[in-house]
């Protein structure tokens, strides 16, 4: 049982279409008090020969995580609220294959700790009120934390999703993605 | 004798750039801070509103300001990164001056004020008052702008002031004067939000204004069309409506043939043109033969496109253009400017909601620093230095005689045309770096060593500081009280988060000392910021920009106050011109024809390549701040060309090659970046990085006939390959290059 | 997670070494002759917390990701080069197990603070438990009254006099394990009460109930030498049991939280064996970034671990999502976002 509440009423929205890549989320993610100066949330150009496209990736927070499946360690653990924390100090071995097996990319690897490290969803901020660094500062709405409500009025020609199709396996996730009208899933080829 | 003391190497060694990060678990007292400070970035024109963190008279960290209009809390990299300037390793703690063959020394304050006036005055005594010249910039706040403004005429009594703003704004200030009279974004941001069609013509709003972002994908929400016109497939521009992909230099024949498309088609608001506008038919006339098929031909847009966009300017009922240094960067910045204002003029949409128009400003205080008397040719309040009753008023302001009051000096470019040619022998400088920042800086490097005399006030040894003779330690941002104006025009709170550090002075006291060694104490008795700011608002009354009606408290309590705001019961204006009442001579908007003409340098069989040249996200200017905070240099550690494939090939190229640029001024080395989004006739460097890995090596100091811009935006180069794959970006500590 | 409640094979194997250990008990101590009888409600917590440990280990090592790299690594060590490999192994264990030197860059006091706790624990366990199993046990030489004998297992291992340096270290290696056990707890404790990411992110039984327990154990074990050294005794049968409580429910507590990573962490050698082995055999090369991003029997053991786990990640054409590097993988959701935005009609939405 967690000593600290996460607020229930807001949800993560992400749109990666709407990324500048400017990597302000970057930057403010290592000012996140969990996780000094390691920047979790990524921000990477898609295919920067052809198109100045980037995308933007926090942790989904699937339902069933695969990375915490995938653990040896038994390091990654999902709390009441459906949030997966980070891999535990103590219990990580360094091994990856929560880095490897993430279908997301998310989890990364920090070498010089030996450790796995990834978003916790800005516990210290979402667990007293306030928003995520990074969907705080994002200045093209590409990341946005609020209600439910607040979205559907923001983008009213957005629907959020939250299950994914890879391959043969459907992840259901906390994080929604916003998708066009009418969408209920993003299948990824 | 402003030739480097020491090698470069030396001098690097000892005072940067060196990258700073903060402590993996983040500075001590970031927790628990003595004092939470609402203030703004110190960076671009946006100038976002950040909480910053002190402890122990130290910025520790920041935190995002929620309730700031503007930005809610929003910010871009340099932004989040910002804090990093303060507790750096190569701030300046005291004076120092240049001792040949060792490099700089430690030095008094006494001795180094005794040394600075005793050259300005043998200088001035023996080559006469103008000799002596200043060069300042805009990242410093209203009241540092106008208080040197005021210590350039009064205690230097040199015409010769002139700032950075000159490579920023100027063409956008003096086409806005031309139409309006006036010379200030026509509406504040938000009345993007139901605008139905955009333009946003030469501003890579996404890396150079990242938190204007929001506004702009704000009205896309609501169902707004996106015109981005940029020869390169910026981050806007990928997800555009329209994307026009415009070759360098050849602006005002698009805006041009989108006009005569617009009066073709009778697409234009005839009651407003008739009675408030004047110039229409001369404008008009001039666009004549500007046929979609030459424009194509021009510009190197498809017909369809410019035609596509035309019409969707054209049916729109509400609208916005925005435009930014891409188009006013050029020998013709003006004639572009007004280009722009042309279509907004021919549809009426302007002075109503949701109807706007206007230059992004650039710099920190880029709006504010361009209308107190900062500019060679320019008085507070935007008045006219060569006005005889603009000249009166001042005079009698500062306390002075008008006739003592110097006429109109040289611009940023022409100060160092005049030091090459001997006319000028020394130089304060503050908030500038113009061997990065101004075009050919080989010929600005061996203008530095001519000096006889240059003193730098700064925070930071920048590379221009390192020709100094004696560099005094003034202030950042965080440092000093003041105002700054936003690209909107709305005044804002600097505050004073921490005092300077080590025997470090604010910038301000630094001014003032050297005034009244000068003998003009009497002039500049401020006790603080808000009296300078006090004397301002008097000073500004009655001009164009007028301040008269803002007070600090009424800043403090709307989170700013829109000028001009002429009485202090006066609620500041968000949106100009709602009564139509232009600034002008006459009253009306003006028109003002922009026949297309050829930019200062074009390619030919020896530099058969367009050369243009901009920003990235992470950097700021020059790089004085931001070549110094360590996660900023890593995300873009060094300049690259951006060269299409199709040019690639051409040449042999291939990713990440060392590439040879070379101009008529100069020649540079840089890894290729091979990519499909820019035009194949034109390559492109960011310019924030020095010596020889600075694009402006390559750039012309060709400059506009009336704004006096330099053409940093297009000009000819060839392209060598060296055969060899540049080494991985972060070994080139392109940073600090020399 | 797809844990089951109960496990037969585990039962067993822990009831096993359980006996196995009483056996021992028996035949180190001599038949119970070198037996401290005081010490048997330690003897039992002990053995109740070997059975957990081994109980858990077992369950753990039948999880599918800790099975392949538990089956990997001991194959790889034990095949080729072996003299290399347990060169490779020793060489690690120094650094990882000893030494626990990943923990340095994350904050030097942090590491200083961890290695006071563990080499304090470790040092405990080395004492305690043959004392506890009656191995060890001490006896006036023959014909001597100042000279101490020590026993292991029955056997003679070396005497020393009564009033030496030495004996003086010896009797009190608890109590120096005690004052590394406070200092490394206590700062720990203070950095989880003041660190607001941890403040945010911690559980009181996971993460500060064990730091209270180690404090307990060390300052109880410290007040039972100072209470029959300086203060006659006083109160010393209540401390001993306070100290008996804690140690005991630090016993069985051991399998289930914290203090299993004890028992995890040689497993991190695993992964480096496997990793170094895994680059010798080649790596994979991600097909949307092309370049190499992993071993390649990484990928290859997942795509089999995470079917294993009921995950399948084989797209139709038989190439695995998990082909992609974690750029790879995020390129392609923003490509297939991308297609998905340009079929609703609208890149902006």
């Amino acid at each position: 049982m967690n000593l600290t509440n996460f607020n229930t009423s807001e949800e993560f929205f992400v749109d990666m279409q709407r990324c500048i890549g400017c990597k302000a989320c970057e930057m403010a993610c290592a000012e996140c008090e969990t996780n000094g100066q390691q920047t979790l949330i990524s921000v990477n150009y898609v295919d920067r020969a052809s198109t100045i496209q980037t995308t933007v990736q926090v942790c989904m927070h699937c339902e069933d995580p695969v990375c915490a499946n995938v653990c040896p360690a038994d390091a990654i653990s999902q709390d009441e609220f459906g949030v997966v924390h980070t891999a535990s100090t103590e219990r990580c071995i360094g091994c990856s294959n929560c880095v490897m097996a993430c279908p997301f990319g998310v989890p990364k690897k920090v070498e010089e700790y030996d450790l796995m490290m990834k978003c916790t969803m800005c516990y210290d901020r979402t667990s007293v009120g306030k928003k995520p660094m990074c969907a705080t500062v994002c200045p093209s709405g590409a990341l946005f934390y609020g209600t439910r409500e607040q979205i559907e009025e923001m983008r009213p020609n957005s629907t959020p999703i939250n299950n994914f199709i890879f391959g043969k396996e459907k992840v259901k996730t906390k994080v929604n993605i916003m998708m066009p009208k009418g969408s209920t899933e993003l299948r990824i080829y | 004798m402003a030739k480097l003391p020491v090698e470069i190497e030396k001098i690097i060694d000892i005072f940067g750039p060196h990258k700073n990060y903060a402590p993996v678990d983040g500075y001590v007292g970031k927790d628990e801070p003595d004092e939470v400070v609402k203030t703004h970035c110190c960076f671009c024109g946006m100038q976002c509103g950040i909480k910053l963190l002190v402890k122990e008279n130290k910025v520790v960290g920041f935190e995002p300001w929620m309730e700031f209009p503007f930005n809610e809390g929003r910010l871009c990299p340099k932004g989040v990164q910002r804090y990093l300037q303060n507790n750096h390793p190569d701030r300046l703690l005291h004076p120092i001056q240049r001792v040949e063959g060792k490099g700089f020394e430690k030095v008094s304050w006494d001795d180094a004020m005794d040394k600075t006036v005793s050259e300005i005055k043998r200088i001035q005594e023996k080559y006469g008052k103008h000799a002596f010249s200043m060069l300042s910039g805009v990242s410093l706040t209203n009241e540092k702008s106008y208080l040197v403004g005021k210590f350039a005429r009064v205690a230097l009594k040199t015409r010769n002031l002139d700032y950075n703003g000159r490579l920023c704004m100027v063409s956008a200030g003096a086409g806005n004067k031309k139409a309006f009279g006036l010379d200030r974004a026509s509406n504040n941001y938000s009345d993007l939000e139901y605008a139905e069609v955009i333009i946003v013509t030469g501003a890579n709003i996404s890396e150079t204004f990242p938190t204007l972002t929001h506004w702009i994908w704000k009205a896309r929400d609501r169902g707004a069309k996106l015109i981005v016109v940029d020869p390169r497939v910026i981050p806007l521009a990928r997800t555009a409506d329209i994307h026009l992909d415009v070759r360098p230099g050849t602006d005002s024949a698009l805006y041009g043939a989108m006009l005569k498309y617009l009066v073709d088609h009778d697409m234009l608001d005839h009651d407003f043109i008739d009675n408030h506008t004047s110039g229409f038919q001369e404008t008009i006339d001039a666009v004549k033969d500007y046929t979609l098929e030459w424009a194509e031909e021009i510009t190197g847009i498809s017909k369809e496109k410019i035609k596509a966009a035309a019409e969707l300017w054209g049916k729109a009922k509400t609208s916005f253009l925005l435009h930014a240094r891409g188009i006013e960067h050029h020998s013709k910045g003006v004639d572009n400017v007004v280009g722009c204002i042309n279509l907004v003029l021919a549809t009426g949409r302007i002075g109503k909601p949701y109807c706007g128009y206007g230059t992004i400003t650039g710099q920190g205080n880029g709006q504010g620093g361009r209308e107190h008397g900062h500019k060679c040719d320019q008085l507070p309040g935007n008045r006219d230095i060569e006005n005889p009753a603009h000249r009166q008023y001042i005079a009698d302001v500062w306390g002075i005689k008008e006739e003592d009051l110097p006429h109109t000096g040289l611009t940023a470019y022409e100060i160092i045309e005049a030091i090459h040619r001997g006319e000028i022998k020394g130089l304060i400088s503050l908030c500038f770096n113009p061997l990065v920042s101004l075009p050919n800086n080989n010929y600005v490097r061996s203008a530095l060593e001519k000096l006889e005399f240059y003193v730098c006030i700064d925070f930071f040894l920048n590379e221009t500081a390192r020709h100094a003779d004696i560099v005094l330690a003034g202030s950042l941002q965080e440092e000093e009280e003041g105002t700054t104006t936003s690209a909107e025009g709305r005044v804002i709170r600097i505050r004073q988060a921490v005092t300077p550090p080590g025997e470090a002075r604010t910038d301000t006291s630094i001014l003032l000392e050297i005034a009244e060694r000068l003998g003009e104490k009497d002039k500049f008795t401020y006790q603080n910021s808000e009296e300078i700011f006090n004397e301002l608002r008097v000073a500004s009354k009655g001009g164009t920009a007028d301040y008269f009606g803002i007070s600090y408290k009424k800043v403090e309590d709307n989170m700013g106050i829109f000028w001009p705001c002429p009485t202090e019961d006066h609620p500041g204006t968000p949106r100009l011109w709602e009564d139509r009442k232009f600034k002008t001579p006459d009253g009306k908007a003006h028109f003002n024809p922009a026949p297309y003409k050829l930019p200062g340098e074009v390619t030919d069989v020896e530099y058969p390549i367009t050369l243009t040249t901009g920003r990235v996200v992470s950097q700021y200017l020059s790089g004085t701040q931001t070549r110094r905070i360590g996660k900023l240099v890593d995300q873009f550690p060094e300049p690259m060309v951006e060269i299409h494939p199709e040019m690639a090939m051409k040449y042999g190229i291939k990713q990440r090659e060392l590439v040879r640029v070379s101009t008529r001024r100069g020649e540079g080395i840089f890894p290729a970046n091979i990519v499909e989004t820019i035009r194949k006739d034109t390559v492109f460097i960011p310019y924030h990085w020095p010596g020889h890995k600075s694009a402006n090596q390559l750039t012309p100091g060709t400059l506009d006939p009336i704004s006096k811009i330099p053409e940093f935006k297009v000009c000819a180069c060839q392209l060598d390959p060296q055969g060899t794959i540049a080494p991985s970006a972060n070994e080139s500590e392109a940073y600090a290059s020399v | 997670m797809k844990n089951k409640t109960f496990n037969t094979k585990a039962l067993l194997v822990a009831t096993l070494v359980s006996a196995l250990t009483i056996v021992f008990v028996f035949l180190g101590s001599r038949q119970l002759q070198n037996f401290d009888a005081a010490l048997v409600t330690y003897l039992f917590g002990t053995i109740f917390a070997f059975f957990g440990i081994v109980y858990r280990y077992t369950v753990w090592l039948q999880r599918p990701p800790t099975w392949m790299y538990f089956k990997r690594s001991l194959k790889f060590l034990f095949t080729g080069k072996i003299f290399a490999h347990l060169w490779f192994l020793g060489k690690e264990s120094v650094q990882n197990i000893v030494l626990q030197k990943f923990i340095y860059p994350r904050s030097k006091y942090r590491w200083i603070a961890h290695f006071c706790i563990a080499i304090g624990c470790l040092s405990a366990f080395a004492i305690t438990i043959p004392l506890t199993f009656g191995w060890i046990h001490f006896t006036l030489a023959p014909n001597s009254i100042s000279i101490y004998e020590a026993h292991f297992f029955g056997f003679k291992m070396m005497d020393f006099q009564i009033n030496s340096f030495m004996a003086f270290l010896i009797f009190h290696a608890l109590n120096w394990s005690s004052w590394l056990v406070i200092i490394g707890s206590v700062y720990y404790l203070r950095r989880r009460l003041t660190n607001p990411g941890l403040i945010a992110t911690q559980t009181f039984e996971g993460d500060l109930l064990p730091l209270i327990l180690l404090i307990a154990i060390s300052v109880t074990g410290l007040c039972l030498t100072y209470s029959y050294q300086f203060m006659k005794g006083f109160a010393y049968d209540f401390l001993a049991v306070i100290h008996a409580v804690t140690v005991i429910m630090f016993l069985i507590w051991i399998p289930f939280g914290k203090f299993f990573h004890i028992i995890q962490r040689p497993a991190q050698i695993g992964a480096h064996i496997y990793k170094q082995e895994g680059i010798k055999k080649g790596m994979a090369v991600c097909p949307h970034t092309g370049e190499q991003f992993a071993t390649k029997l990484h990928i290859d053991d997942l795509k089999i671990v995470t079917k294993q786990l009921g995950f399948d990640f084989t797209h139709e054409d038989g190439t695995s999502h998990l082909d992609l590097s974690p750029e790879g993988k995020r390129s392609r959701l923003a490509q297939a976002h991308l297609k998905a935005r340009v079929g609703g009609g609208n890149l902006f939405g």
